[in-house]
């Protein structure tokens, strides 16, 4: 239904009301397309006039969506009017009218009486990020940056994970400002950037570096830039961070893939504890490997050709170096078939050490820990992005230490032609990093870009003078 | 008309409550107050009536006015409301705001919702209230309206003075009950075992043991309706656990009585090991046909959030044979999981047993989840497949439609 242009009569409504299929509904389906087509605030106005005087009541749900039509149209007053109506008609109200009212109210004057919202909001359950955005907003717009900081640090406390909005809000306004305090706070959202492996967007990006370069007195000079493979800054000459973990880290990272990958609810799972024993000791007699390969996984990038022949490609070209290679496949490759053939696996053999599993278990969790048991030096060869064991690592932590750790150590393939053309792991890690006078922050281009595996290529780079 | 006007603008400027008398306003339900501010209204629409000028704000004054005594009875009321009441009040203004909130909800159902992990969980757990709630609200009203119809027939029946002659006293459902629990009570001597295996409680959350028990109940209500119904066992079933609680609830008095063992002992210790067979979607091992003097265990797993393997470690840790139903051999497979529910295994067990028919058994897949059953070998059917494509596509026509012609006839020719 269009919404009409003008404020109706009573006998108007009523007609346009009759003629519709359904009249029970008619306010409500009314009222949504005015939100919809964002209808002049009076013609609703006279909507509920109408339902006034016909029902003597205004249902809860109809004021609000009045509600969200004066919000959206920034109505300060009347948002006024429709809590006041609620609060003496209501005893409590609900998230929905909370949500709004905070919206409504963050954008005006008023904006502290948000911050009463909330307050009330929080009696009743736990506010979302949302309202935490809005409040936050309004302090940092009227230059309240302590009460803007203090909200900030009462959401992490209850595990909100604060909008990318709410994070560039602080660089935005906290533009110009002096303080060591502020200026501490701000280092703190870039190292929890850090921790996070959230990379900020474009205009993120942008807010980041005017920032910097609007400290009084800091000479900080921002440039975007492209790092080279080697992992070296092109503009201040630096070198990124590696992609290695700590000892205490990697040693953490093997025991809880052992713990939650391998052994899970049920060794049984994935394979089993006969099985995982013997993989144990036949690693542990020859290590340590230069590179595992996922033979099955491998196998499979050229579909026209045989299995084996593609696997016995990539066998050949990684075992240039006299690198100490490690094969996992499983059982049913050692029956000659048309696609194993076995002189070819015998002549393969020869070159990398091999481990069958049984076909029913799940050869990935083997290569994780192949590769972690050899140490920081092995990578590995898959096309899979082991999304599925990442999930079975329990805190998000220990997800983090996987990411960073498979971005270091993950060969990933392309295949050219007939050529096996190895695309090197990462040499660098891809995440905000500091030395104290420069700053190196990834950044994404588009707001939307969100591929859990495909990290940024580009860079801001920020130096001191 | 004029004079009309004059006439009842006269009576609102000397007294106000008649005109509200007048005008038939719902006096009785509203307080002095608000009548007084509406009729105010009123008047002001009136005297500009001609132009069509309307207050807008009215309706504010009809919801701020006539509130006095609901606002006193708000302050009288005590202040500190336990969390339960809270939360009762909230879920009420969520369903004033029109979310999919139950209209009753019992004390303990608040505590689940209270003790929901998060904001989704909540929701949810609310919406599976209120759907619960419609679905009991329909059927309630199909019972009265079914009532009211039986009535209404024999009332007619009464009237027209005609009886019904029977030859038997209207005893079908006691007897066939009989019978049944004959039947079932000789297959608990020579019937053969199937086997439910309670030991997934730890796997699920409390409503997929709910369900869970649910479709074991429908399994064993159509095993006993069969012409030769298996010999049912409960196995790994301990006392006081959640499984064993639900079909108290379920069956009531009647779990006494039940003609199938249960035992808190595990299969392999009552069955030879080499006997028993573990089915399971997840299984290499495809069946072939049913085998009349293996054990059939079926797992009583609900699994909503589709945990692979938990079936099949259980058996490999128990060094058990295993295999899973022939589902891609007999049919062409749309969409949806392999595991099925428990009553319907039971029917395609139960199918299997008597006839030995896959394509029969295989009727109690749910539809939606196959295209249709495989005729032919599975690689021709591909191909035909890939011709239909090709078809559509439009590459080269001709030529497919050639061939296509060419291997009917060849088809036929060898038929």
């Amino acid at each position: 239904v269009q919404p009409p242009e003008k404020p109706l009569q009573a006998e108007e409504w009523n007609r346009l009301r009759e003629s519709f299929q359904s009249p029970e509904i008619f306010e409500e389906v009314m009222f949504n397309s005015m939100v919809r087509y964002n209808s002049p605030i009076d013609v609703a106005k006279s909507l509920l006039t109408h339902v006034a005087k016909s029902n003597g009541d205004i249902a809860y749900n109809l004021l609000l969506k009045y509600l969200a039509l004066c919000v959206q149209q920034g109505q300060t007053s009347e948002i006024r009017d429709v809590y006041d109506i609620m609060k003496i008609r209501f005893r409590i109200l609900e998230s929905g009218a909370y949500n709004l009212l905070i919206k409504g109210l963050s954008n005006s004057d008023e904006w502290r009486m948000a911050l009463t919202l909330l307050e009330e909001v929080k009696k009743i359950m736990i506010p979302s990020r949302i309202n935490y955005e809005s409040c936050i907003k309004a302090a940092s717009r009227h230059q309240e940056m302590n009460l803007a900081f203090e909200l900030y640090h009462e959401m992490l406390a209850k595990d909100l994970v604060p909008t990318l909005d709410i994070l560039q809000a602080f660089f935005d306004f906290s533009r110009g400002m002096k303080g060591a305090e502020l200026q501490k706070e701000l280092f703190g959202i870039l190292l929890y950037l850090r921790e996070n492996q959230i990379y900020p967007h474009k205009t993120f990006m942008r807010s980041i570096k005017l920032w910097f370069e609007s400290i009084p007195g800091g000479n900080w000079r921002g440039h975007l830039t492209n790092i080279k493979d080697s992992g070296q800054c092109p503009v201040c000459n630096h070198q990124l961070e590696d992609s290695d973990l700590t000892e205490e880290e990697y040693h953490n990272l093997r025991e809880r893939i052992i713990r939650d990958v391998i052994h899970g609810t049920d060794t049984f799972r994935k394979t089993s504890p006969q099985e995982f024993e013997a993989f144990q000791t036949f690693v542990e007699n020859r290590l340590p490997f230069d590179i595992v390969i996922d033979g099955l996984n491998v196998s499979h990038i050229k579909p026209r050709r045989l299995q084996c022949e593609n696997l016995f490609d990539a066998v050949n070209c990684l075992a240039k170096d006299n690198a100490r290679l490690l094969v996992l496949g499983r059982k049913h490759m050692l029956i000659n078939s048309s696609n194993w053939k076995r002189e070819i696996m015998k002549e393969m053999q020869n070159k990398a050490d091999f481990f069958f599993a049984e076909n029913i278990s799940e050869d990935d969790a083997f290569l994780l820990y192949a590769t972690l048991r050899s140490g920081q030096h092995c990578k590995f060869v898959t096309r899979d992005f082991l999304r599925d064991h990442k999930a079975c690592l329990s805190d998000s932590l220990t997800r983090h230490l996987f990411r960073k750790w498979q971005r270091g150590h993950q060969i990933s393939k392309k295949m050219f032609l007939s050529a096996f053309i190895q695309q090197p792991a990462f040499s660098y890690d891809c995440v905000v990093q500091t030395t104290g006078d420069t700053w190196h922050i990834p950044y994404k281009d588009l707001f939307e870009e969100k591929y859990s595996y495909r990290v940024p290529r580009k860079w801001l780079c920020i130096q001191q003078q | 008309m004029q004079s009309a006007n004059v006439l009842l603008k006269k009576i609102i400027r000397n007294s106000v409550l008649p005109f509200a008398a007048q005008h038939g306003m719902k006096k009785d339900l509203f307080p002095l107050s608000r009548t007084l501010s509406l009729s105010l209204c009123l008047k002001q629409d009136n005297s500009a009536s001609p132009s069509g000028k309307l207050d807008l704000d009215a309706w504010k004054k009809v919801m701020k006015s006539g509130l006095q005594e609901e606002v006193s009875e708000t302050v009288s009321e005590q202040k500190e409301l336990s969390t339960l009441a809270a939360a009762r009040e909230i879920l009420e203004m969520w369903r004033l705001a029109g979310r999919s909130v139950p209209e009753n909800i019992t004390e303990e159902q608040l505590k689940t919702f209270m003790e929901c992990p998060s904001k989704s969980a909540k929701k949810k757990y609310l919406k599976y209230l209120h759907l619960k709630e419609l679905y009991k609200k329909n059927d309630k009203r199909k019972m009265d309206e079914k009532r009211e119809r039986r009535l209404e027939t024999q009332k007619q029946a009464s009237e027209t003075g005609e009886t019904k002659r029977n030859s038997f006293v209207c005893l079908w459902a006691n007897a066939m009950d009989k019978a049944y629990s004959w039947r079932v009570a000789q297959s608990m001597i020579f019937g053969q075992p199937l086997i439910f295996d309670m030991s997934y409680e730890k796997d699920m959350s409390v409503r997929e043991v709910a369900n869970t028990v649910r479709q074991i109940v429908l399994s064993e209500g159509c095993n006993r309706r069969s012409v030769d119904p298996f010999h049912i066992h409960f196995c790994n079933l301990k006392d006081d656990s959640l499984y064993h609680k639900e079909f108290i609830k379920h069956y009531r008095g009647a779990w006494g009585k039940l003609l199938i063992t249960v035992t808190d002992q595990c299969y392999t210790d009552i069955f030879p090991k080499d006997k028993l067979i573990y089915l399971t979607a997840d299984s290499p091992k495809v069946m072939k046909t049913f085998d009349h003097d293996k054990i059939y265990i079926v797992g009583s797993m609900v699994d909503k959030s589709i945990k692979t393997g938990v079936s099949l470690a259980r058996a490999k840790r128990l060094g058990l044979e295993t295999a899973a139903l022939p589902l891609e051999k007999y049919l062409l497979w749309n969409s949806g999981a392999k595991n099925l529910t428990l009553d319907q295994m039971m029917h395609i067990l139960l199918t299997l047993k008597d006839t030995g028919d896959w394509k029969k058994a295989l009727e109690f897949v749910p539809k939606r989840k196959y295209c249709g059953f495989v005729s032919r070998p599975v690689h021709e059917l591909k191909k035909t497949l890939n011709l239909i494509n090709t078809l559509k596509l439009g590459k080269r026509q001709e030529e497919a439609r050639r061939q296509f012609a060419k291997n009917y006839s060849k088809k036929l020719t060898q038929k």
